[in-house]
């Protein structure tokens, strides 16, 4: 793990994998693990691409920066989500999504 | 710009006081009352930012934001349909547990579409999307006894975090190559590059976060459930405000990259393209679903759908012409037209959610069924619905005819004409469900005759959207001038 190919690769691969997830899985829990992978690996991606960056960019940190930002707000979104899951649990004592099909047509 | 602050401040405020407002007494509505004021107010500061010296493209605030014509429009835009939303979930369920924390969070979702359309940075840009969407998940699940309206939260929510992790991930990745997040350093930086795979995959990263908002086809999936299952209210306000939102970034971020970047040069995979085909997709699947549909909300989500892929073919034509440097008039005219359809698919859209949303309060029902005869029952109701659908499908001299002319007409004589030719016959067949409707309402017999009390805010909030729908047909130019400004001041 010393080169920058090395962190866009690995990040590359956890951002399949939650893609991969999302696909897959209907449990709705399941899915927020998987949307929090893909989050995680674009916050991966700003902190290698920050410390290898040829230019005077690299000074000013602002990859660094912009994870701080993005972590903050993936915890919000969690907040929302859980409790969303948790309505959906109270209202169906199940979080599986494909159970949920009262609204199709 | 100072305005612009202002607006800021002034949202902010209300959004954060609004539910500290009412702790003590259960009726006391002041908090509903603040946050009306704080839009209208905002409505002012934009309004007053457009007169003067909106025309400034140099970033402030820290370069995070832009004061130009396309944020102003897309502001007064995103600000009233919010405001109209207010103005209709106030009257329409008045009492309620959690009505506070309600306009609070409608308030923040304003505020966070408001920073959108003029953020000049990626950070910004990131930040206002999540502040606008996190608002809109709790509000689609507001109705928390009722299992449809758990279930569009769940939906919307589940696909908005995939949303917005798709265009953090394609910012990281625009962010390593570029070495900066400002759109104009991005931009100033790509134009050096004449291919890069991860700029490319970076881009079309950006069409599929966004494509989630614009509900493009391929990415669709949550907006009628989302629209049919949330609170009538805030379909509306999925409709026709966070929908903008998406187009507006949608601009800011992939039509200005397009102005110097090409996806794959000599190629047949362009932006231009891509975005044509998707456009191609997106219109036809809305319009044929749109024709099987049983619930109203379902057949206006395909609708809107169908109409956003008619927004698209501006974007195309836009990228095409910014890309080949040929077609330099058809470019501004696309993009002209798609800001326009987008001003009027607020109108439209905000009439026809808005008289659904009517139907559904005083009749109790969403189904087509509920709709025959209603022009007897509640005249005024059907006829906003019946002038929203006739505008939609793009009558004469209605508002929506002039932003599907100008759409059309920057495609003809281009490589893209069979965009063109795909778009007029959707338009030709769309008119199918709309008269449909327009049938049921004038023509059908309906289970009654008898008057249902149509509320006095629906009246007046229908004189105001009818009046514009009619009154931009009929005197297109200020707003086409506006919009072309607008268009004019995306090309760096």
């Amino acid at each position: 793990m010393n080169n920058l190919a090395d962190f866009v690769i690995l990040s590359a691969m956890l951002f399949g994998i939650g893609v991969y997830g999302l696909v897959t899985k209907r449990n709705a829990l399941r899915l927020l693990f998987a949307v929090e992978l893909m989050i995680n690996a674009a916050n991966l991606n700003f902190v290698a691409f920050n410390q290898y960056l040829p230019y005077a960019q690299q000074a000013n940190a602002f990859g660094q920066t912009f994870v701080l930002f993005s972590i903050a707000l993936a915890a919000a979104e969690a907040a929302v989500l859980l409790s969303i899951v948790i309505v959906a649990y109270r209202l169906h004592n199940d979080i599986d999504v494909s159970e949920m099909r009262t609204l199709e047509g | 710009m100072d305005y612009i602050l202002a607006a800021v401040v002034v949202l902010g405020a209300a959004a954060l006081g609004a539910p500290v407002l009412q702790t003590a007494e259960r009726r006391f509505r002041i908090g509903a009352y603040a946050s009306m004021a704080a839009l209208a107010l905002a409505i002012v500061m934009v309004a007053a930012n457009t007169v003067n010296g909106g025309i400034s493209t140099v970033p402030y605030f820290g370069n995070l934001l832009v004061s130009d014509p396309l944020g102003d429009i897309f502001a007064l835009v995103v600000l009233s349909v919010t405001l109209a939303v207010a103005v209709a979930s106030f009257y329409s369920s008045p009492n309620g547990p959690n009505i506070p924390s309600y306009y609070s969070l409608l308030v923040f979702s304003a505020l966070g579409m408001v920073l959108l359309s003029y953020s000049a940075d990626l950070l910004m840009l990131f930040v206002a999307w999540e502040l606008m969407s996190l608002p809109t998940y709790v509000l689609a699940g507001f109705d928390k006894k009722r299992v449809q309206s758990n279930e569009a939260a769940a939906k919307y929510a589940i696909l908005g975090a995939l949303s917005s992790a798709i265009i953090l991930y394609a910012i990281s990745l625009t962010y390593g190559v570029t070495g900066t997040t400002q759109i104009s350093g991005v931009v100033a930086r790509l134009a050096l590059e004449p291919f890069n795979p991860l700029v490319s995959v970076a881009i079309l990263l950006f069409v599929v976060g966004f494509g989630f908002k614009m509900s493009i086809v391929p990415f669709h999936m949550w907006v009628p459930d989302a629209y049919e299952g949330s609170p009538p209210a805030i379909a509306t306000l999925f409709a026709t405000a966070t929908k903008k939102a998406g187009f507006v970034a949608a601009i800011r971020v992939v039509l200005v990259i397009a102005t110097v970047y090409a996806l794959a040069p000599n190629s047949v995979f362009t932006l231009a393209n891509v975005l044509a085909v998707l456009a191609v997709i997106t219109m036809t699947l809305g319009n044929v679903a749109a024709l099987t549909q049983k619930s109203m909300t379902r057949l206006l989500a395909y609708s809107s759908i169908a109409q956003a892929g008619y927004i698209l073919v501006g974007f195309s034509i836009f990228a095409y012409s910014q890309q080949t440097g040929a077609f330099a008039y058809n470019g501004l005219l696309g993009l002209t037209g798609s800001i326009f359809h987008v001003v009027n698919h607020a109108i439209m859209k905000g009439a026809a959610f808005l008289a659904a949303m009517v139907v559904l309060t005083q009749l109790k029902r969403g189904d087509l069924g509920a709709y025959n005869g209603l022009a007897k029952r509640m005249p005024i109701t059907a006829f906003t619905l019946a002038v929203s659908f006739l505008a939609l499908a793009g009558v004469p001299p209605l508002n929506g005819f002039w932003s599907k002319l100008l759409l059309f007409v920057s495609v003809i004589n281009t490589p893209l004409a069979w965009v063109a030719v795909a778009a007029i016959l959707n338009s030709a067949f769309s008119l199918g469900y709309y008269f449909w409707v327009i049938k049921r309402m004038y023509l059908d017999p309906g289970e009654s005759t008898e008057r249902v009390k149509e509320p006095l805010w629906s009246v007046v909030l229908f004189a105001v959207l009818v009046g514009l729908m009619i009154g931009i047909g009929l005197f297109p130019q200020q707003f086409i001038s506006l919009a072309s400004s607008a268009a004019s001041s995306v090309i760096p």
